[in-house]
């Protein structure tokens, strides 16, 4: 029953398929590397551990913005990629900004020993020296 | 047939809205957009330390607002750029707070330097206090120890002052005079009998504050020399002033002054203080004289006849 009109059809068929599926909606290959760059960043920045909800999204999002792509859906892969990558940015910047954040708390800490020894040692200060924890500087 | 028809159409919203990727409530995204981007620009921080990042949320918000009117808040495209725009206000604000602790970890360091160089410093200080504190004490020690030593000497030199002064006083008593040879005490004739070399019991203190000082001056040695008035013989009044001037420094010598140190000379009527021709001058030249040494040298003799 196949005949040889039918397969020129079929053919044509899929040409002008393949066609328009080409030029209308061309994939977002670019969109999803930049966003598997800003993961990787994140995830170096150790936004696993300090900005985890960030990482979390913006891996969901790369993962949907393929699967749009292996769906040939052009549209919602680069929305979803840009959306990755956004998310993977902030998670990359909340990651720096905590640790940062964690590194003054340790030197203010330190400044605070280090300020209460230096007084400590001071003669005529040593009265008031011992117990000044009962007003705790306040913490930035 | 039906039953397919249902399960299709279940099937196609179930589809539906696993096919809406952000949550269809673009208003509400529009509008936290909004607010997150007002937020950001609020906080000075982000400005000074993220203002690429700030103007990017602005751009995605101007993007999202255009969306918004062209296809109507409910379009995908829109709701797409107001989550962007939230991310990236988002995103601006923790690049600000990364670089404003990146700053205060700066001036931390600044801050840590200076409490250990304000330490140190102090440590210095006391260091330097302790020693000039030490130096003071040894200063006062010192001048305390200086001063006491002072005090002890003044007061001694006071005490011998006080002790001369007394002594002289007392010499004075006994009508001393200071001459080249020495002080000089005369013993006038009331204290021997007429004729007698046997001294009175009158003599008695005036010898024992001799005495006295001369214990008290090892140094100094004593000379006793005896006179006579005119009266009588020459030879009778030798005697006679030898043998008083004797009897007066068996006394001293009596009273513990070594011998070596006292000597006994009689002049008879030589070396007259006053005339012989009146009986109230004669009085004067009866007489012996006690002359005390003023150092250790023997005392010179007196000039003219008689001297030894």
């Amino acid at each position: 029953m196949i005949t040889l009109n039918g397969i020129r059809n079929a053919v044509w068929c899929a040409i002008a398929f393949g066609i328009v599926a080409c030029a209308s909606t061309p994939m977002p290959v670019e969109k999803l590397a930049v966003a598997k760059t800003s993961i990787e960043r994140a995830e170096q920045a150790q936004a696993a551990q300090f900005a985890q909800i960030e990482l979390t999204s913006a891996r969901n999002k790369y993962a949907a913005a393929q699967a749009a792509a292996d769906k040939h859906d052009a549209e919602v892969a680069a929305r979803m990629a840009d959306q990755a990558d956004i998310d993977a940015q902030l998670a990359e910047s909340t990651a720096r900004a905590k640790q940062q954040q964690q590194l003054v708390n340790e030197m203010d800490a330190g400044l605070r020993d280090l300020r209460k020894e230096t007084l400590r040692d001071k003669p005529g200060a040593g009265a008031q020296a011992p117990q000044p924890a009962t007003t705790a500087p306040p913490q930035p | 047939m039906k039953r397919t028809l249902i399960a299709t159409a279940v099937a196609s919203v179930l589809l539906g809205i696993a096919g809406c990727e952000t949550a269809p409530e673009s208003d509400a995204l529009l509008e936290q957009a909004r607010t997150s981007v007002a937020q950001a620009q609020a906080d000075p921080n982000v400005s000074k330390y993220a203002p690429t990042e700030l103007d990017r949320a602005r751009k995605l918000l101007i993007n999202a607002e255009s969306s918004a009117k062209q296809k109507g808040a409910k379009d995908k495209t829109a709701a797409h750029y107001a989550y962007l725009t939230t991310q990236m206000a988002r995103i601006a604000e923790q690049r600000a707070q990364e670089q404003v602790a990146t700053a205060r970890i700066k001036s931390g360091e600044i801050e840590r330097k200076e409490i250990l160089l304000t330490a140190r410093e102090s440590d210095a200080d006391r260091a330097l206090a302790q020693a000039r504190t030490a130096q003071s004490q040894a200063e006062q020690a010192r001048s305390d120890a200086q001063s006491s030593r002072a005090q002890t000497l003044q007061a001694q030199t006071l005490q011998a002052q006080a002790e001369s002064e007394r002594l002289a006083k007392e010499l004075e008593n006994m009508q001393a005079s200071l001459t080249a040879r020495g002080i000089v005490l005369t013993l006038d004739d009331v204290l021997f009998d007429t004729g007698k070399a046997q001294l009175k019991a009158g003599a008695q203190r005036s010898l024992d504050q001799i005495a006295a000082f001369l214990s008290e001056n090892p140094e100094r040695r004593v000379q006793v020399e005896g006179f006579t008035d005119a009266q009588g013989t020459n030879d009778y009044n030798l005697e006679l002033s030898q043998s008083r001037a004797d009897a007066v420094a068996m006394a001293i010598i009596q009273r513990g002054i070594d011998a070596q140190r006292v000597r006994a000379l009689g002049y008879g009527e030589e070396f007259p203080v006053a005339s012989n021709a009146v009986a109230g001058s004669r009085q004067l030249n009866r007489r012996v004289e006690i002359i005390v040494s003023n150092s250790d040298q023997a005392i010179p003799g007196r000039a003219g006849s008689g001297a030894p």
